[in-house]
């Protein structure tokens, strides 16, 4: 009784982003709005039933994101939703907190929807000119074969800010490809997971299109 | 590899938008104005950042301006810098809950260095940037606080040390001299300046066309060129600017 009336409430092409207190989640709100999404801020783990697609932004630290998620029983109701097929889109650190673990702030397991191990960017002493936290535009490399990144062709540059970056156990969930002192995921999918290290909503015409892929597609 | 940055910066004053002429303030027009002389949303998508400074004296209105920075910004999609007037926590707490993804500060840098290193702190070093603005006096690179009004007692290797142990993630290089002139930056200090650094620099003061933007890129170790210029660069200038940048091999981000 309870899944059908979750059914007909849940609206097509409805975007939730979750909010769980980390950074300013108006310019992923203004993008989603932008490429004709109909989206909402959803503070309350309760509601996010009523989407067809959910969206973890983030910026801020991995430990206090994770207390966060726990603290106020966003974590298992995540995987439940994702476990049922909305595909689920983390940004930033949205992404690395779909990995297996950090050792940001201190060792920290995250929800574990990915296989991935979130550390420390390594920049060798020969990369000396090169600068943690990575910061700006830079290309990412594809695999042309992912749903996120439909109608792209083989590389395309994105807007980054972050320390920390995401290795996947199975290379094949790596999607995106970037460079920066060490090559990282820059952006992953698995089934209905998908996440990008990069910005989609600060990455103008390219980002809005990552976007558009992500409301595109079907629950699986 | 990280891309080279073209950069358009708004001078705000009390609801408006100004040109500067060695940091003199002059009114220009209201958000009509730049939306009816540079279509902002199409505009921005020839630039890599954008910056709005708040250049009011006296007393801001900072919901105002926050208000302001929301109309322009609802329907561009690239990284936001906001600064001018920031003096504590909160200042930049508004400017990063109004979308503000770094902040500009100059002033507080010589007045209170527990607030910059809390800032760094709460928000990252990525967030803070410095803006070192600069006067040429008999040969002498000497450094500037308050718009220009208060000279630093500070060498620049001093200050660009004392900007990388606070913490700062970036430099805007402003140089008060070419401030609204037009006759290109002062890629000598520029050079000097990004010898000693070990942080990102971004070139202001002094651009007037398409070529000045090329010179300044072109120097190793510098990451970004801004215009504050409302004249210079209307219309299309920014988007033929960035083509031919494009042109010329530097390496910038393409969409």
């Amino acid at each position: 009784m309870e899944a059908y009336l979750y059914y007909n409430l849940i609206m097509v092409n409805s975007v939730g982003i979750i909010d769980y207190g980390c950074g300013n989640l108006r310019s992923v709100f203004n993008a989603f709005r932008h490429i004709g999404a109909d989206c909402k801020i959803v503070d309350n783990p309760k509601d996010l039933v009523f989407f067809s697609h959910l969206v973890l932004p983030g910026v801020g630290s991995y430990r206090k994101a994770m207390q966060y998620l726990q603290q106020h029983e966003f974590d298992y109701k995540i995987k439940k939703i994702v476990s049922d097929g909305t595909p689920l889109l983390g940004i930033c650190l949205g992404m690395q907190l779909l990995g297996s673990r950090s050792s940001e702030g201190g060792e920290t397991p995250g929800l574990d929807l990915i296989e991935a191990d979130v550390d420390l960017l390594v920049c060798s002493e020969e990369d000396g000119h090169l600068k943690i936290p990575h910061v700006g535009f830079n290309t990412v490399h594809i695999d042309t074969r992912s749903r996120l990144f439909n109608g792209f062709g083989d590389s395309a540059d994105f807007y980054f800010t972050h320390s920390y970056r995401m290795s996947c156990k199975n290379s094949l969930q790596a999607i995106g490809i970037t460079s920066h002192g060490e090559k990282f995921a820059s952006a992953v999918e698995h089934m209905n997971i998908l996440g990008t290290q990069f910005h989609p909503e600060k990455s103008q015409q390219s980002g809005l299109k990552i976007l558009s892929n992500f409301i595109g597609l079907k629950p699986c | 590899m990280l891309k080279k940055r073209l950069i358009f910066t708004l001078l705000y004053k009390d609801g408006g938008f100004c040109i500067s002429r060695n940091y003199r303030l002059q009114r220009v027009g209201g958000v009509e104005w730049l939306e009816a002389n540079y279509k902002f949303s199409d505009v921005a998508q020839s630039i890599d950042e954008l910056v709005i400074l708040d250049v009011s004296r006296g007393v801001s209105d900072k919901d105002l301006f926050c208000s302001v920075v929301s109309q322009i910004t609802q329907d561009i999609f690239i990284p936001l810098v906001l600064g001018g007037r920031i003096k504590t926590v909160q200042d930049v707490d508004l400017l990063v809950r109004n979308g503000a993804d770094k902040v500009i500060i100059n002033t507080l840098i010589s007045e209170d260095q527990a607030v910059i290193k809390e800032l760094v702190e709460t928000y990252g070093s990525q967030c803070v940037i410095a803006s070192v603005d600069y006067r040429i006096t008999d040969g002498e690179m000497l450094l500037y606080s308050e718009q220009g009004r208060k000279r630093l007692d500070y060498t620049v290797e001093e200050y660009m040390d004392l900007l990388y142990d606070l913490g700062i993630g970036e430099v805007f290089l402003n140089s008060i001299d070419r401030d609204g002139t037009g006759q290109g930056y002062t890629l000598d200090i520029a050079k000097r300046v990004v010898a000693v650094i070990r942080l990102p620099v971004v070139l202001a003061g002094g651009a007037g066309n398409k070529y000045h933007f090329e010179e300044g890129l072109a120097i190793k170790g510098v990451d970004g060129v801004s215009t504050a210029s409302l004249f210079n660069f209307i219309g299309n200038g920014l988007p033929q600017a960035r083509e031919h940048l494009l042109d010329k091999g530097i390496n910038m981000a393409k969409w």
